[in-house]
């Protein structure tokens, strides 16, 4: 490029050939293409090209206030610029290189694209064969799609004809322009991007991005990976930033390598990055042809009671009754006690105020039910996996859990009392507290009953999940009226209060009682913990405990004087924020919860295809650590000897599926079965492709055994034959 | 228990708390999904009259998003596309729903008049044309661009969503050589094959979406 000239030096010279021939005289810009939205020329950095060398055109479109052309990926709707050109021999033109886009929203719509004045460059090869003194002309069509509201497609014709010389001449106020959008188009990244599944949304992250960007969004070239409207909330991750993508709803993805354009703001300035992601394997779906893999149809099983295919006013029955048998699971007793024991205290004296209490307590039940029904519609909605019992699979939330059922206790055992603080204020503010306190019992009641699921539950809150949000709430609400029943019956009827003794010192040992299931469900909760988050769970949970413990007895010492009181007030927060901050960090979820059991396999859905093309009978569990009903299962029915006996016998293979952390895969399984949370306990039997039958959600020994028979196909044949 | 009912509230109180926590945000967009059961809607039809999708159980129901105007909608119009499209589809027994989404004042909205107008004018055969002003049953479906179609099964499950077909252009010389998605669809449907491509990306003008009041 040595030869190269600048303009200035031969401007004259230039001139006077333009003198000569008009026509040459913006040969370095073609003629414009207008339309009262977008008006489009041809722009070369070089007036003369020199044999052999590379320089840029570009196309250039002036874009009315309000309108817009779109990138390569155009969004939610669009088209991107195309160019096609005619070349002389040998001579030839590179892709678009394409600036950064901006999101362009059009409630509720995302485009990609560009507003303003936008240089679409592209470089051009002169053959080394172009001999000085002859002209080239470089021919140009574009297509262009310029949208506001409404689209309109626009195209136009360029045409550039440039000598050739020995040396180049470079228009440089053209060079420039070029150049200034040249530096501006995205850098390639430093870094390789990482694509994962993060449930049924997925997850980017961009090792070398700094603390300090903001603004970030990822603009990706497949118009098939994301949904483009969604919000990309950025976390921190290691050394960098995790942007949180909503998978399309036309997700394909072909190759492991994606690529894509990320902006973001870092110092104020605008940056973009061109980054390369490498997808992890499972997000690949299958090559051409197969495309968009057809998921397996939903399997609906004709079994009575657990299948789904279940009738309103059925889903509603069944929600009733599961939600009044929801009463004797052993989450919730210790709490209804509770309950009882206060409207025993209360029965005699104020009949009202236990009706009042009795009514209090049904909205705490409704509204919390309506609050987790709420949650898990929404998600469902969305596509996302989230089951009945979703909130203990959160660590932090379990051992907060833990804490207050241990406070629970020792309040009970007398070891303190909260409130007795506001003694001295009146009779009102108390009672205002009583009835808060019949309304947040029921909400207590409903969150420590979740992970129990009572008989005819499952199939009603399977239903409820894949029905319309109204009719899914109806489900809930009778699950909610099922379960606040008893309690309200009881509030109701002063026969039944009087059947209970006077109060009295049967009334204080009761209490005390009641303490131990209490510190019993706290154990289990730290277990669970253990079970999520490892060693490091238990060690949060019993700090959080510790904590809890100070607080309690900090606020309880230190009642009555001011200062003393606020320095109290001041420690038990700080104390406070520190444990929590604690669960936070140590409380993290394991990574991997296979199947503990020696014998017992943790389940995948090929693993149970294999099986069965072996031709063996496979029974797979669906539970978690902090699924009640699951325990019992395991220990009075799948731990017992003649199942195992039977299972060897017939040569089931034990499949384990542990939900006790989130897990895609398995709520999707259990989304099939028309199910919404654990247990669920199927039996295939041991031939290729042969739907599995449902077991009821309480287990009998001799109910595994017949089932095992039945899937090895030896049905013991009665004498009746 | 006065003190102690305070302390009920106090420890539930931290219960619900720490749940509210957990719930995160909740982001809404249209709730189409393949092999779930398809959005239902009402709307008006160009006659006045409500229809619902239940009254279409049984049968296979298109659903098309339109906007008369828009330049990828006349490719398919224009060059009578469409209407072939329509007519043998109807002559498979399938029903043909054309939903104009656009709000009064945007481009494509058309009141009852104007739509039987287009129908006779453009020699179209839908089964009807839902008039959806105010982009309900727009945003049930997610519509985003205008062609969107979505097929919904006769057990009412939606079998495909997506673009009408594979040339992603508002060229009428891309209608040469173009693969149909819909065809591909309800073909495999009536073979009893699960849909090979129930997904794929549409194109086309934005649907005019009316603001949510």
């Amino acid at each position: 490029m040595a030869q190269t000239f600048r303009k200035g030096f031969l401007r004259n010279a230039v001139l006077a050939l333009a003198l000569i021939a008009p026509g040459l005289a913006s040969a370095a810009e073609s003629a414009a293409v207008s339309s009262p939205r977008v008006t489009a020329t041809l722009l070369s950095s070089r007036d003369a090209v020199q044999p052999g060398e590379r320089f840029q055109v570009a196309l250039v479109q002036k874009i009315a206030r309000g309108w817009h052309t779109y990138w390569q990926n155009p969004g939610d709707s669009g088209e991107a610029t195309r160019i096609d050109w005619a070349l002389p021999a040998g001579m030839t033109a590179g892709d678009i290189r394409w600036p950064a886009p901006k999101a362009l929203p059009v409630e509720p719509l995302v485009n990609f694209g560009f507003e303003g004045t936008l240089l679409l460059p592209v470089e051009i090869t002169v053959p080394e064969s172009a001999k000085p003194g002859e002209r080239v002309t470089l021919k140009a069509n574009a297509t262009w799609l310029v949208c506001e509201k409404i689209c309109i497609p626009e195209e136009g014709a360029f045409t550039l004809d440039l000598p050739v010389g020995a040396a180049a001449i470079v228009d440089e106020n053209a060079q420039s322009r070029i150049d200034a959008t040249v530096a501006a188009l995205p850098q390639p990244a430093s870094f390789k991007a990482k694509l994962t599944s993060d449930g049924d949304r997925l997850a980017l992250s961009l090792p070398g991005l700094g603390a300090e960007a903001s603004d970030i969004r990822f603009f990706p070239l497949s118009d098939t990976l994301i949904e483009h409207a969604a919000p990309q909330p950025a976390t921190p991750a290691a050394n960098g930033v995790s942007l949180q993508l909503v998978r399309s709803s036309a997700f394909k993805l072909e190759n492991a390598e994606l690529s894509g354009v990320v902006t973001f703001r870092e110092g104020g300035l605008p940056r973009a990055l061109a980054v390369t992601a490498e997808a992890e394997p499972a997000l690949l779906t299958a090559a051409a042809g197969a495309s968009a893999a057809p998921r397996p149809a939903v399997v609906r099983l004709p079994v009575p009671v657990e299948g789904a295919d279940l009738t309103l006013w059925a889903a509603l029955v069944f929600a009733f009754a599961g939600g009044l048998i929801l009463n004797l699971m052993p989450c919730v007793l210790p709490v209804l006690f509770i309950k009882a024991l206060g409207f025993a205290q209360l029965a005699r004296a104020h009949r009202d105020e236990v009706r009042e209490q009795g009514v209090l307590f049904l909205s705490g039940v409704v509204v919390t039910f309506m609050i987790l029904a709420g949650i898990v519609i929404g998600f469902a909605a969305l596509g996302s996996s989230v089951g009945w019992g979703f909130q203990l699979q959160s660590p932090p939330l379990v051992i907060g859990l833990a804490v207050i059922m241990t406070l629970i206790g020792f309040n009970l055992l007398g070891a303190f009392e909260v409130g007795t603080s506001a003694g001295g204020v009146g009779q009102d503010l108390a009672s205002r507290g009583g009835r808060l306190g019949a309304f947040m019992t029921g909400a207590l009641a409903v969150v420590v009953a979740t992970p129990c699921t009572a008989p005819f539950m499952g199939a009603a809150v399977g239903y409820a999940v894949t029905q319309p949000p109204v009719m899914g709430l109806a489900v809930f609400l009778a699950l909610a009226l099922g379960f606040a029943l008893p309690v309200l019956a009881l509030s109701f009827a002063p026969g039944l209060l009087r059947l209970l003794p006077r109060p009295g010192r049967w009334m204080v040992i009761l209490k005390q009682a009641f303490a131990f299931p209490m510190f019993a469900t706290a154990i289990w909760l730290v277990w669970v913990a253990a079970v999520q988050a490892g060693p490091g769970g238990v060690l949060a949970a019993l700090i959080a405990v510790l904590a809890a413990g100070f607080i309690v007895w900090l606020v309880g010492v230190t009642r009555g004087a001011g200062a003393v009181r606020l320095a109290a007030t001041g420690l038990a927060a700080l104390v406070a924020l520190g444990a929590g901050w604690f669960v936070l960090q140590s409380a993290v979820p394991s990574a991997t919860s296979e199947a503990r059991a020696g014998d017992i396999q943790a389940w995948t859905p090929e693993r149970v295809a294999g099986l069965q093309a072996e031709g063996k009978p496979v029974f797979v569990n669906f539970t978690a650590a902090w699924c009640i009903t699951c325990l019992a299962n395991e220990r009075v029915a799948l731990s017992r000897q003649e199942v195992k006996d039977a299972f060897a016998e017939l040569k089931v293979a034990s499949l384990k599926a542990d939900w006790t952390n989130r897990n895609s895969a398995i709520a999707q399984a259990l989304a099939e079965q028309g199910r919404a949370g654990v247990p669920l306990y199927l039996f295939y039997p041991g031939k290729k492709d042969a739907q599995p039958e449902i077991l009821p959600q309480l287990l009998t020994p001799d109910m595994l055994v017949t089932a095992a028979r039945r899937a090895a196909g030896k049905e013991i044949k009665t004498a009746s034959r | 228990m006065k003190a102690s009912l305070t302390r009920q509230s106090f420890i539930a109180g931290l219960a619900l708390a720490s749940l509210s926590l957990s719930a995160g945000s909740v982001l809404a967009q249209g709730t189409a999904k393949i092999g779930q059961p398809a959005p239902a809607f009402q709307a008006v039809d160009a006659d006045g009259k409500t229809r619902n999708l239940s009254e279409f159980a049984g049968k296979t129901v298109i659903l098309e998003w339109t906007n008369a105007d828009c330049p990828y909608v006349r490719k398919h119009y224009n060059s009578a596309t469409m209407q072939t499209l329509q007519k043998d589809m109807a002559r498979e027994g399938i029903v043909w729903l054309s939903v104009v989404s656009s709000p009064v004042g945007e481009q494509g909205y058309v009141d009852g008049t104007a739509a039987k107008d287009l129908t006779t004018k453009r020699d179209a055969a839908p089964a009807a044309v839902l008039l959806d002003p105010n982009s309900k049953v727009a945003r049930a479906y997610g519509a985003t661009t205008t062609p969107h179609m979505y097929i919904v099964d006769p057990k009412g499950t939606l079998a495909y969503m997506g673009a009408i077909d594979d040339k992603p252009s508002s060229s009428p010389a891309s209608l040469t050589g173009a693969k149909s998605y819909v065809r591909q669809a309800v073909a495999e449907l009536k073979a009893g094959k699960p849909v090979s491509e129930a997904a794929t990306k549409s194109y086309g003008c934005a649907v005019k979406y009316a603001p949510l009041s």
